[in-house]
C-alpha cells in the first residue's frame, strides 16, 4: 500500500495496491482537471515532486512524450505510484474537496496509519 | 448521389485487446478480421465488410473512410478535390482489407479520407430474406452501425467549403460568431444522406478525433446504455442528454485508449433543400449539451 500527498493542498491518501493516483483522489472524496481517464488526452498530467511510478497500462508516446515523462510529468489517470508519492498539480489547477464526508472518512477510517497520516493529524 | 454515407473509422489504440473488450463485449461489435495488431469489426445491422479499425499503438484518428456511389462519382471528386487543392493519390484494391479500388485525400484540416465504392459485402446478421428485427443473442449495448465523425480543425470554414464544393455535403446546422455577413464559423454539421450528420467540425487542432458515434433506436437504448457503460467501468464523459443541435440523444463515453465514443440516437430528417439552423456563441452551451446547458471543459479540450 501507498501513500499519495498532493502538495501545496496539504492532502495524503491511501492508494488500494496497483491504483492509479487519479482514482484513489477521486475515491477519496477529491477532484481536479481530468478528461477521458483513459490515457489517451493527456488533461491530467500532473508533476511528480517525490517518489516513483509505474505505468501497468500501455501509454502513448503522443500522449506523455519520452522526455517529459524522464522529467517526471505522470499522466495521473495511469500512472501507479510505486512507493510513498508526492506529486504536485499544474499552476492552473488546483485540488478540491468535493466530497468531505468521504474525505473525512477516509482520513478517520485507515487502520495501521502511516507516518505521513499521523503526520498530518 | 455521390456519397452515401461513413463506411468506416480508423482509429489507432494503446492496447488491442483491451479494445477489443470494449467495442466486442461492451457495444457489441463482431470481429470480422485480425491482422497483426489490427481488428477489423461490424455491427448488426450493417451489412459491408467491416465499419470499425482498430490499430494498436497510439490513440486518435487513422482515416475516415466514406462509401460513395460509383467509381465515376469518385472520378468526377478527384478532379474537383485537385481544383479545390488538396492533396489525393490513387488507392488500390487490397490496401485497405476488403476495400477497392478509390483516393485518398489529406483534407485541409489534415485528416486523411478515403473514398471507395466497392468492399465486400456480408450482409447483415438478421439477413436480407424475411429478417427478424433484430439477432437474438446481441452482446453489451448491441450497437447496429456507426451513424458519424466529429472532428477538430483550424478552419472550419475552408473544410465546410471543401465538402460542399468537392463532395456535394450541405450543412444541416452552423455555430457562427454572430449573425453579420463576415462572421466566422465555429463548427458546421454536415450530411451527404437523410440524417442531421455524417461529419461535423468544430474549431480547434488539425487532424483531431473528436468522437465517433453509434446509432441508437431511443432514449430508452441511450439509458440502457449507460447502463451497461457502469457495469463495464467505462469512463463516462457526459450523459445521457440531449443536444441541441441535431436534436439527438446522447452519451459520450471514452474507449480504454481515450478515444471518445458517442452513442446517438433521434435528431431530424434532412433533405437536399434542408434550411440551414444557425446558432449563437451565447447558446452554444445549450446547442452542445441541451438539458444542462453547460459546457464542460473537457468537449473542447480531451481530443485524441
Ligand atoms: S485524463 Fe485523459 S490522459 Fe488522463
Ligand atoms: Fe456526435
Amino acid at each position: 500500500m501507498t501513500w499519495l500527498t498532493v502538495a501545496g493542498a496539504d492532502v495524503t491518501v491511501e492508494l488500494h495496491d496497483r491504483e492509479p493516483m487519479l482514482s484513489g483522489l477521486f475515491r477519496s472524496g477529491y477532484a481536479y482537471r481530468v478528461g477521458c481517464k483513459r490515457g489517451g488526452c493527456g488533461i491530467c498530467k500532473v508533476d511528480l515532486v517525490e517518489g516513483a511510478v509505474d505505468y501497468p497500462v500501455t501509454v502513448s508516446d503522443e500522449v506523455l512524450a519520452p522526455d517529459e515523462r524522464a522529467a517526471g510529468v505522470c499522466l495521473s489517470c495511469r500512472a501507479v505510484p510505486v512507493t510513498d508519492s508526492v506529486i504536485r498539480l499544474r499552476e492552473d489547477d488546483r485540488l478540491r474537496c468535493v466530497a468531505p464526508f468521504l474525505a473525512a472518512a477516509v482520513r478517520g477510517g485507515s487502520s495501521g496509519n502511516s507516518s505521513v497520516q499521523k503526520g498530518k493529524d | 448521389m455521390g456519397v452515401m454515407r461513413l463506411g468506416y473509422v480508423h482509429t489507432r489504440v494503446t492496447d488491442l485487446e483491451e479494445s477489443r473488450k470494449h467495442y466486442v463485449d461492451t457495444l457489441g461489435m463482431r470481429v470480422v478480421a485480425e491482422e497483426p495488431g489490427k481488428l477489423f469489426l461490424k455491427a448488426w445491422d450493417e451489412y459491408d465488410h467491416h465499419s470499425v479499425v482498430l490499430e494498436e499503438g497510439g490513440v486518435g484518428l487513422v482515416k475516415l473512410g466514406y462509401k460513395c456511389r460509383t467509381p465515376d462519382d469518385i472520378a468526377a471528386f478527384e478532379n474537383r478535390i485537385q481544383s479545390f487543392g488538396a492533396v489525393t493519390e490513387r488507392m488500390s484494391k487490397g490496401e485497405n482489407l476488403s476495400v477497392g479500388d478509390g483516393i485518398r485525400v489529406v483534407l485541409p484540416s489534415e485528416h486523411v479520407l478515403e473514398l471507395y465504392s466497392e468492399i465486400d459485402v456480408v450482409g447483415t446478421e438478421t439477413g436480407s430474406l424475411n429478417p427478424d428485427p433484430f439477432p437474438r443473442h446481441l452482446v453489451g449495448v448491441g450497437v447496429p452501425r456507426i451513424d458519424h465523425t466529429l472532428v477538430t480543425c483550424e478552419d472550419p470554414a475552408t473544410l465546410e467549403r471543401f465538402f460542399a464544393e468537392c463532395l456535394d455535403f450541405k450543412p444541416s446546422e452552423r455555430v457562427v460568431t454572430g449573425l453579420d455577413r463576415d462572421a466566422d464559423l465555429i463548427g458546421s454539421w454536415m450530411f451527404c444522406t437523410n440524417t442531421p450528420h455524417d461529419i461535423a467540425f468544430i474549431k480547434g487542432p488539425n487532424g483531431k478525433l473528436h468522437h465517433f458515434a453509434y446509432w441508437l433506436n431511443d432514449w430508452n437504448e441511450i439509458r440502457h446504455a449507460g447502463d451497461l457503460f457502469a457495469m463495464d467501468d467505462v469512463s463516462v464523459d457526459v450523459g445521457p442528454t440531449r443536444h441541441g443541435i441535431t436534436r439527438g440523444e446522447t452519451i459520450y463515453f471514452f474507449d480504454p485508449s481515450g478515444n471518445r465514443n458517442e452513442v446517438f440516437s433521434g435528431g431530424y430528417i434532412t433533405y437536399p433543400d434542408f434550411p440551414t439552423i444557425t446558432w449563437t456563441p451565447d447558446q452554444l452551451a445549450k446547442g452542445i449539451f441541451y438539458i444542462s446547458r453547460e459546457l464542460n471543459e473537457r468537449f473542447t479540450t480531451v481530443l485524441t
